[in-house]
């Protein structure tokens, strides 16, 4: 009767306990009808919130990150490596600093009529130099044989904004370390900057400068951007192919002088000489880079003479380039564009071919079968903002680290376990004759030997 | 059936209970395993399970051991005069009878004897690397490093990488070669006890080097001008930081310091690291070991046997066998405990020069139990980082002094001009002599190219 089904419909989310009881009359089917839909509708709630609980459950199980790739960033990337693939790309290689001390409000824009200089003029820097060489004979400019070199590399003053990118500026730096030691070149790692106004990547102009002038006993200056790993540890570069040219440069002359493409030249890794020309170069280079109104609009310069540049402020690479297309008869002829070696590596196309590398050939080559320098042209580990997918990036810099430290660690009788592995393994047995070992894998002895 | 015992009205509520009952004991269930997924590891175990390793994640046994050994270098930090009673007690104990050689030959590598041998006939057939690159200059080689993974503090890495910049720049100034080592050799030797294996290895593979510098990662150079006294140590193999009578009658714990110290390539350097070794193989080895070094030891908490304190023990107790060859320095600080320097960095500015290398210019200014890398050591990050900021900045500005700039402050990263460009750079007077110091001078041969 109604009563039972009354009754029935306290059972909750549960069937009706009793079938719809016989005899029932249209009134009672009607309310059997009602309880029916409640119960129902008691359910579905149920089963919504059990759903909705459950997704929770999975989101805070599973990791966040895999729902943060998105397709708008792989459009991009497609996009940048089609542009670029032709011709090896770069964009802007040292982070712009993030000065984050409070103490002083940012400086007075400069006044755009007056003309940036990095110091008073010098003009007899040559005859000044050889003096002093004179003057100093405990401070020749050639050690053993060999041209004295002077590596610059740098970072900014503060932590990175990603934690990993302190990580492998760390890794980074040991990479250069190891190489320097092996070669005998001395490093000077950068964490100031010399001049507020050339910021960001110009910091490098004012820095080589002063270098120059406070050591005179140096013939080379030899820039490498932080985000350039040494990969051919047996390499050595070919001083003599540059007796007589004053600047080193990784490029292609028939995308410098017939393209006008503003990736023509690569300034992450270059040698200057100091001398009198590399003075004057700096000077001439220099009037792009002071911060503001001077950079924007000589980066609208910059995009419009060069090609596929995209528009932003202009940087030191295009500011370069431009100089020396347009004033090609001034500077040219003391300008070596190499690209018979690796003096800079654009990192896309070499990563994935170490294996193979390791398996077909040998240190020592420096060019695309054993690169001398794996460059992370457009990773910014340092930055936030990169223009290729970071994972992608940290494995790459994780294999070529790898790759090199392996050669440094031959002479110890260890290797990685894997190229993505910071474990190493034992290859070579504890002896009681080390040096014997010593004499077939220390570097600086085989480049020792080879000199007549 | 139970309607007909309780009554209709009440069995209706009842059911109606319950039915919320199992609605709420469903989302309670849910809640719960929300709440374990996102803070909990994800694993399921007994919450006293997941306390232990809690508590075992948070608490590593060197923890308690730090803040003691501080203390004590508070309280004995340049107190050479420390006069406690000469006590001949653990005469018996020395390292012989302690046998733990005997039980559990852990090695180094297969023993060499002949090491100076083997090395004199290198360094004959080789001139062009001669281990001395200077009259009374030997060729050093600074070795230094921290662990493979990044580290557990986001932060750490960038201070590890300004502690490498700071001693790239004194490496520089003093013709020294840098190893940085982030490769473990030894799996047993973990911990302290890496630097053994390595340091075995760079001496058999670098003959030419005379000295070996080990300095940890958390140790920056604070005096660029102070260039270490080689000929003081004509005679010695191993020179350490510390004091002849907290080591050899006190057997205080801290009474030397192996962040930094000096090792000769020799064989007499291969003996000493194969005594010093067996103490350093991880589990049960160096969990015995550190109580033998507890008991043994003055003022040493208990935890597991560390290089610093075996190293100690190792001179307390054969004193007649190595004693000769160490020079315990304490002239200048090779090792600066940074907790009685720091504050006075503008004193010291003020008042002295660097080039002393002593309190009054400390030479090196050392981290101890800072651990910048990790996620937990014995004084507040705050302090320990802000610290080595200023540590940094003090050495770098003298550094930069050599090219006409320096901090805004000893906080501040920003630098600013002290000197005017000008167009006869080279007539620049370096007032600290760091641009062309004679110690790194070229020795001139007569027919050089």
């Amino acid at each position: 009767m109604v009563q039972d089904a009354l009754r029935t419909s306290g059972s909750g989310g549960g069937l009706p306990k009793t079938a719809v009881s016989n005899g029932g009359g249209r009134g009672r089917g009607l309310l059997l009808r009602g309880w029916q839909v409640q119960n129902t509708s008691m359910n579905i709630k149920i089963m919504i919130l059990c759903g909705f609980v459950t997704i929770l459950v999975l989101l805070g199980t599973v990791s966040f990150g895999n729902l943060g790739s998105s397709n708008a960033d792989d459009a991009v990337n497609q996009n940048l490596i089609k542009e670029t693939k032709p011709i090896l790309a770069k964009s802007p290689s040292a982070s712009v600093p993030n000065d984050l001390d409070l103490e002083e409000p940012p400086k007075a824009e400069v006044n755009p009529n007056v003309t940036y200089t990095l110091g008073p003029r010098i003009t007899n820097w040559d005859s000044q130099r050889k003096v002093w060489l004179n003057q100093n004979p405990g401070f020749p400019s050639i050690v053993n044989g060999k041209a004295r070199i002077l590596l610059l590399t740098g970072s900014p003053p503060g932590p990175c904004d990603k934690p990993i990118g302190d990580y492998y500026l760390l890794k980074s730096v040991k990479n250069k370390i190891d190489y320097c030691r092996i070669h005998g070149i001395e490093i000077v790692y950068n964490m100031a900057h010399l001049d507020e106004e050339l910021s960001g990547y110009w910091t490098k102009l004012p820095m080589i400068r002063r270098l120059m002038l406070s050591h005179p006993e140096v013939e080379w200056i030899w820039w490498m951007d932080s985000d350039a790993l040494f990969t051919d540890i047996l390499f050595e570069i070919p001083l003599s192919r540059y007796e007589k040219h004053n600047l080193v440069i990784h490029g292609y002359p028939d995308l410098l002088f017939n393209q006008k493409s503003w990736v023509a030249l690569n300034t992450g890794v270059f040698l200057l000489r100091n001398c009198q020309w590399s003075l004057d170069l700096l000077d001439a280079w220099a009037p792009m880079g002071p911060k503001g109104p001077i950079r924007d609009e000589a980066g609208k310069v910059l995009t419009a003479y060069l090609k596929g540049r995209p528009a932003f402020e202009a940087d030191d690479q295009s500011a370069l380039i431009y100089l020396l297309i347009s004033q090609k008869e001034k500077w040219m002829d003391k300008v070596y564009v190499e690209n018979q070696y690796y003096l800079h590596g654009f990192w896309e196309g070499l990563v994935d071919k170490y294996e193979e590398m390791m398996e077909k050939y040998h240190p020592g080559l420096g060019d695309e079968r054993w690169p001398f320098v794996t460059h992370f042209v457009g990773c910014k580990p340092c930055g936030s903002y990169a223009d290729y997918a970071e994972e992608r990036c940290f494995k790459g810099m994780e294999r070529a680290f790898n790759f090199a430290d392996n050669q440094v660690l031959e002479l110890y009788g260890f290797s990685h376990r894997g190229l993505l592995s910071p474990k190493v393994k034992r290859i070579r047995n504890e002896t009681v004759s080390p040096l014997e070992y010593v004499d077939k894998f220390d570097i600086r002895r085989t480049h020792a030997e080879a000199k007549p | 059936m139970i309607e007909r015992c309780l009554g209709p009205h009440r069995c209706r509520r009842i059911q109606r209970a319950l039915r919320h009952l199992k609605v709420t004991v469903l989302c309670l269930v849910l809640t719960v395993v929300v709440l374990r997924g996102t803070i909990g590891a994800g694993k399921f175990g007994t919450p006293e399970q997941d306390l232990d390793e809690i508590r075992q994640h948070f608490q590593p046994s060197r923890k308690r051991a730090e803040p003691h050994r501080v203390l004590e270098e508070i309280q004995t930090g340049g107190d050479s005069d420390s006069s406690s009673a000469a006590s001949g007690a653990g005469g018996s104990n020395n390292y012989e009878t302690f046998e733990i050689n005997k039980i559990f030959p852990y090695t180094l590598g297969p023993k060499i004897s002949d090491w100076d041998e083997q090395r004199s006939d290198w360094l004959a057939k080789n001139p062009t690397f001669p281990n001395f690159i200077g009259p009374n200059k030997p060729r050093v080689l600074l070795v230094t490093g921290s662990a493979p993974k990044p580290c557990e503090n986001p932060v750490g890495d960038h201070y590890l990488l300004k502690s490498i910049k700071n001693k790239i720049d004194y490496c520089r100034l003093h013709g020294i070669e840098i190893f940085y080592n982030m490769a473990l050799l030894d799996a047993e030797m973990a911990g302290f006890w890496a630097k053994l294996p390595l340091i075995r290895k760079l001496l058999l593979s670098h003959p030419e080097v005379e000295f070996l510098w080990w300095m940890d990662s958390d140790a920056m150079f604070t005096d660029m001008a102070f260039e270490l006294p080689w000929e003081r140590y004509k005679e010695y193999n191993l020179v350490m930081h510390g004091w002849n009578e907290m080591v050899y009658d006190e057997k205080n714990w801290i009474g030397l310091n192996t962040g930094s110290f000096l090792l000769r390539n020799n064989q007499w350097a291969l003996d000493l690291l194969d005594t010093w070794a067996p103490m350093g193989p991880k589990g049960k080895i160096r969990e015995e070991a550190g109580k033998v070094l507890t008991r043994e030891l003055k003022g040493r908490p208990v935890f597991e046997a560390d290089d610093q304190s075996a190293m100690v023990y190792l001179l307390a107790t054969q004193r007649d066998t190595w004693g000769n060859k160490v020079y315990l320095e304490n002239g200048y600080y090779l090792h600066g405990y940074w907790g009685i320097l720091v504050d006075r960095y503008e004193e010291m500015i003020e008042n002295y020069h660097p080039g002393l290398g002593d309190h009054r210019w400390p030479l090196v200014t050392h981290f101890v139990g800072c651990k910048p890398c990790g996620k937990f050591g014995d004084y507040p990050v705050e302090r320990c980082l802000k610290q080595m900021d200023r540590a940094f900045n003090f050495g770098d500005n003298q550094i930069l002094q050599i090219y006409g700039f320096t901090h805004k402050s000893l906080a501040s990263r920003k630098v600013k001009r002290v000197r005017n460009e000008t167009s006869n750079p080279l007539e620049m007077k370096d007032e600290l002599g760091l641009l062309h110091p004679a110690f790194k001078a070229v020795k001139l041969q007569t027919n050089q190219v």
